[in-house]
């Protein structure tokens, strides 16, 4: 098991708080939180609901800015740059496995499967995506939209379209967490193996403690702060 | 993005049905500002056509000198038609008998090809019914106007004496296309070859004669003739068109053009309304599309590249076919109105095509791109957290770009910045009053619905709490019933103003030269055959020799303003009377008492003011060769459509009233009547009749084809506005359905749900309509009194008729909207939002 201290680390975050206007004054979702990984490792983020946890996923990713403190992913500072510079970031080492699946309705699996490789004008993004459809079991529905796919199916798209992308950090919000307990189970047992396979560094965000003993490291949040 | 990835998803999203209300609104608002520019423009170019008849050429150069050969050759060269017209005042005999009979006649002669516009109509006999002909007198024959027949004792083939020739009456002259103008300075009129004048030795030096040159062709060649010899033109030659030619015919036209402006102005904003509510439900749906394309990697740029690609595409292909569209519905326009249209209708110029496209594309960027521009700014944080903002396009700037592209849009169609100017402050005060009224009907309608049935209760309960939404929808529907009532209101002024100007029974013929020892028996027969009111107005003819003492030609160069109209020291007819004529009313000054021995004027208010002339000046006249002098007591204003006699100046009794003269009055006289003119010409030989059945007759054939335009024009705009209100219901029907699906999961019946959601939109329709009638009713207001010059008037019936046409129509239109959906499974309802 890595401890994530002896490499240098692919994701790292330092002092990041998060603080949002309210009517009653500011609140504090994040308070001076420090986190890091190194390649291949892979992370589980636990809380109870309000702890942070989204908030967290998303200034690590470059969705969100901190209210202060910063974050390197893969040797950029990403809290500097602009969201045209983390978007660049993004579609070139981050993939993402959502709760809600995520997927564009009016394209069919294998179009949606393709968008991240067309985005970065790869040529080779309709056969990289059929081959990762197959890899998740869905050759055969490659042609259906996602209202045609059962829940399983669709974050079995969503996983596809997450390793097609190549990336060095995957995150996956909740990725069961819409799903019954044998489909959850057969998508978790799929990402894992994907992730293995790719060497990817996984960010795990979930409150099921079963899913995050199966992760290399847990990280627990209790009211913004890390508690271990 | 790659232009290749942004077509993609362009095809993708067109695939998914995402694009198809946008398009549909981008097609109907290019294919009907298409439709109604290439039917107007045509049309237009038709009515001007059809108008020139009064001229019976396009253009006319007219003087009192012969017209240079210089002119000719310039019509010439540009390949235009010409013809000449001289007219003069001659005595007419019956035959060479010393004894035989005269009468004064207005001589007009024509060489081939007259009129180049219009055509002459003649009859087989005297008062007898008219037929078109396209020919005109050869050299030797004469064609007479039917009062001539029995003033003189004449019959078709007989010889007449004009000067030194004889010539053979050949036919009855019924009309002619350019009659109109100063119909009472002519006698009847004598129609024969212009080979012939040469041979009456009628022009000598002094004579009084008008030469013109009747010109037509394409306005290209028109515009160039009348730049080659403007130079050459003052200040004896005129250079005339159609609104010199008859300002009744102007008026009419340029109110129709006023109107169908508006109906065009009216597409256009509709046509952006739809724009924009397709538009924003397009962003809407791409929120969270966007959410997952910048964690996929996409830039802002790229979001906004993306879109604005989108959109070119869109606009590419809504253009594309709303011109073919726009260019289908005006031809199925022109088929099915073949029976009221003119029988060759002009091509249309180009500019109604680039009019539609422009507006499509300026449609687009002022109603389409803020929202999707905003899209941009979507954060991508709201793929993991829902309550994230979604970015939507600023309030400022959404508004700001429609104003503005609706503004530059309505001022580039209508070029008339004060009608635009209107309809933008009307525009936009509308708004705000109606959300104002809106949110006030809103919450009144909560207080009811607390007592209603369930499926009230839950219509009502759905319009409050959607209450932001509602508002902006009453707002969108109460505009687009607005707009048509509005067209609709204005359509029924125009007509009414026209119906009220041109009555069935108006005036259609004049009697003058009655002398006093005629005027009872004249009276008796005019009493026993005709309409006529018994009311005659005494004429003599005089001329304005000075003014404050100065000679009226020096006052007239140093006070006259403009070179047209009239001239102050022409002759003219005069009249007194002791009270103002029925149809003046008073501008300036009071009337005089009635049998006042003062010597006073009373001045038609423009004529007044053209030569700088007002009350207090004094003007000395010459009548019979009698020095006259009075002063000007008031101006007054005169209907001069009316066709009753009136008159630039009326004197008071106290001025007029020793002279001997002669005296004059109007009467309507249907066609099968008319014989009655040669027992009334026969018992009166000396008194002149004047027929203006012809040009009335004229006038409401123009005015006839406008209304038609007109109600085509209403027509269209109707469409325009139905398609808004679908996309606006459709715009918001994904929230309803939404709510309504979870009301028939917890076990509310389709009934219900359908109840609910008609009253629902019976209700948005029924307070959209009161905020359509409060809106429609000022907007009229101000259009009837700052561009169609009529008077004020409210609408009763409209209030009733404005909430109910609202409630019916968008129930309807909202029901079939949505019924398939209510009667799918709620579930699949579920999954499907």
């Amino acid at each position: 098991m890595n401890d994530g201290s002896a490499e240098s680390p692919i994701l790292r975050a330092r002092a990041v708080n998060k603080t949002v206007p309210t009517a009653e004054g500011d609140l504090c979702i994040l308070d001076d939180v420090d986190f890091q990984a190194v390649a291949g490792e892979s992370v589980a983020v636990v809380g109870a609901s309000g702890s942070g946890k989204t908030t967290l996923l998303g200034i690590l990713a470059g969705l969100d800015l901190p209210t202060t403190g910063d974050v390197w992913l893969d040797g950029d500072e990403i809290t500097a740059l602009s969201e045209e510079q983390r978007a660049r970031v993004r579609g070139r080492c981050i993939g993402f496995v959502f709760q809600t699946f995520q997927l564009i309705e009016s394209l069919s699996a294998l179009e949606n499967v393709m968008l991240p490789s067309e985005l970065r004008g790869d040529a080779s993004a309709r056969d990289d995506a059929s081959e990762f459809l197959a890899r998740v079991g869905l050759a055969e529905r490659v042609t259906h939209y996602p209202r045609e796919l059962s829940g399983g199916e669709q974050q079995r798209v969503a996983i596809a379209r997450a390793f097609a992308s190549r990336p060095k950090v995957l995150f996956a919000d909740e990725p069961t967490g819409n799903l019954d307990t044998a489909t959850g189970a057969r998508v978790i047992d799929l990402l894992f193996d994907l992730n293995v396979e790719s060497g990817a560094t996984l960010v795990l965000v979930t409150h099921d403690a079963a899913l995050a003993d199966r992760c290399n490291r847990v990280v627990t949040l209790e009211a913004g702060r890390v508690a271990s | 993005m790659t232009p290749r990835l942004v077509l993609r998803l362009a095809v993708r999203d067109w695939r998914a049905g995402e694009l198809r209300l946008l398009l549909a609104a981008v097609v109907v608002a290019v294919g009907t500002v298409t439709a109604i520019g290439l039917f107007v423009d045509r049309l237009r170019e038709a009515l001007l056509s059809e108008s020139t008849t009064f001229l019976g050429a396009d253009r006319v150069i007219g003087s009192s000198r012969p017209i240079p050969e210089g002119f000719r050759d310039a019509a010439r060269r540009l390949g235009l038609a010409q013809t000449d017209v001289v007219t003069f005042p001659s005595m007419l005999f019956g035959d060479e008998s010393p004894d035989a009979r005269s009468q004064l006649v207005s001589v007009k002669a024509v060489g081939d090809g007259y009129p180049l516009r219009g055509v002459l109509r003649v009859a087989e006999e005297p008062f007898g019914p008219a037929a078109v002909t396209r020919a005109v007198p050869v050299p030797g024959e004469v064609w007479l106007d039917s009062r001539l027949f029995p003033a003189l004792g004449l019959a078709l083939g007989d010889t007449v004496a004009l000067g030194y020739a004889r010539l053979r009456i050949a036919r009855v002259l019924a009309g002619e296309p350019d009659r109109g103008g100063s119909m009472f300075d002519l006698g009847p009129r004598l129609l024969m070859h212009v080979d012939d004048v040469p041979a009456t030795r009628v022009i000598q030096p002094g004579s009084r004669v008008g030469y013109r040159l009747l010109l037509a062709g394409d306005d290209g060649g028109l515009a160039e003739l009348r730049a080659a010899v403007e130079p050459d033109l003052a200040p004896n030659y005129r250079w005339r068109g159609i609104a010199d030619a008859n300002p009744t015919i102007g008026d009419a036209l340029d109110r129709a053009e006023s109107f169908l402006l508006l109906g065009g102005l009216l597409a256009v904003l509709l046509a952006g309304v739809a724009v924009a509510l397709g538009a924003h439900r397009y962003a809407r749906r791409h929120y969270d599309h966007v959410g997952v394309l910048k964690t996929l990697g996409a830039t802002p740029a790229d979001v906004q590249w993306g879109y604005l690609g989108i959109l070119s595409a869109v606009g590419g292909a809504g253009v594309v076919t709303g011109l073919l569209l726009g260019g289908l519905v005006h031809l199925g326009i022109v088929a099915a109105l073949s029976a009221y249209l003119p029988a060759s209708l002009p091509w249309p110029s180009p500019r109604p095509l680039a009019l539609g496209a422009v507006t499509g594309f300026v449609c687009l960027l002022a109603f389409a791109l803020p929202p999707l521009l905003a899209l941009r700014g979507v954060s991508p944080m709201r793929v993991i957290r829902r309550d994230v903002h979604a970015g939507a396009a600023s309030q400022a700037l959404t508004y700001g770009a429609a104003a503005l592209g609706g503004l530059g849009l309505l001022v580039w169609y209508s070029g008339d910045v004060f009608l635009t100017l209107w309809a933008l402050v009307g525009g936009v005060g509308v708004c705000g009053a109606f959300a104002v009224v809106a949110l006030a009907l809103l919450r009144g309608g909560r207080v009811v619905g607390m007592q209603a049935g369930s499926a009230w209760r839950l219509a009502l309960a759905g319009l409050q709490r959607r209450y932001r939404e509602n508002v902006a929808q009453i707002t969108i529907f109460g505009i687009a019933i607005m707009l048509l009532l509005i067209l609709l209101l204005i359509r029924t002024a125009l007509l009414d103003e026209w119906r009220s100007q041109l009555p069935e029974d108006a005036p259609n013929h004049f009697v003058m030269n009655v002398a006093d020892n005629e005027v009872e028996a004249v009276q008796a027969l005019l009493a026993t055959h005709t309409d006529y009111d018994g009311h005659l107005f005494p004429m003599i003819r005089g001329r304005v020799t000075s003014v404050n003492g100065e000679p009226a030609e020096s006052w007239a160069e140093t006070h006259r303003r403009g070179p047209e109209g009239p001239r102050l020291r022409s002759e003219r007819n005069l009249t007194w009377s002791d009270t103002l004529p029925d149809n003046n009313v008073l501008v300036e000054g009071g009337w005089w008492p009635e049998g006042t021995d003062a010597a006073l004027l009373s001045l038609e208010d423009e004529y007044a003011a053209r030569f700088g002339l007002g009350v207090g000046d004094e003007l000395a006249f010459d009548i019979g060769g009698l020095p006259v002098t009075a002063r000007v007591a008031n101006t007054r204003r005169v209907e001069w459509d009316s066709l009753q006699p009136n008159f630039f100046i009326i004197f008071s009794g106290g001025a007029l009233g020793d002279f001997a003269t002669t005296h004059m009055t109007s009467f309507h006289l249907d066609a099968e009547h008319k014989p009655f003119l040669n027992r009334l010409l026969s018992d009166h030989p000396t008194i002149t009749v004047i027929e203006v059945d012809e040009i009335i007759r004229q006038v409401r054939s123009i005015v006839g084809r406008v209304t038609q335009a007109i109600e085509l024009v209403l027509g269209l705009v109707l469409g325009a506005g139905a398609l808004v209100l679908v996309a606006s219901i459709q715009a918001s029907h994904e929230a309803r359905l939404k709510e309504h699906a979870l009301v028939r999961a917890l076990g509310g019946t389709m009934r219900l749900i359908a109840g609910a959601l008609t009253a629902e939109f019976a209700v948005l329709g029924a307070f959209a309509g009161v905020v359509a009638v409060i809106g429609a009713e000022i907007t009229v207001t101000v259009l009837r009194s700052q561009v169609f010059e009529l008077g004020y008037e409210l609408h009763p019936w409209l209030w009733l008729a404005g909430p109910a046409i609202g409630a019916v129509l968008i129930a309807a239109i909202g029901y079939l909207g949505t019924r398939k959906l209510v009667e799918s499974p709620p579930v699949l309802v579920l999954r499907e939002l």
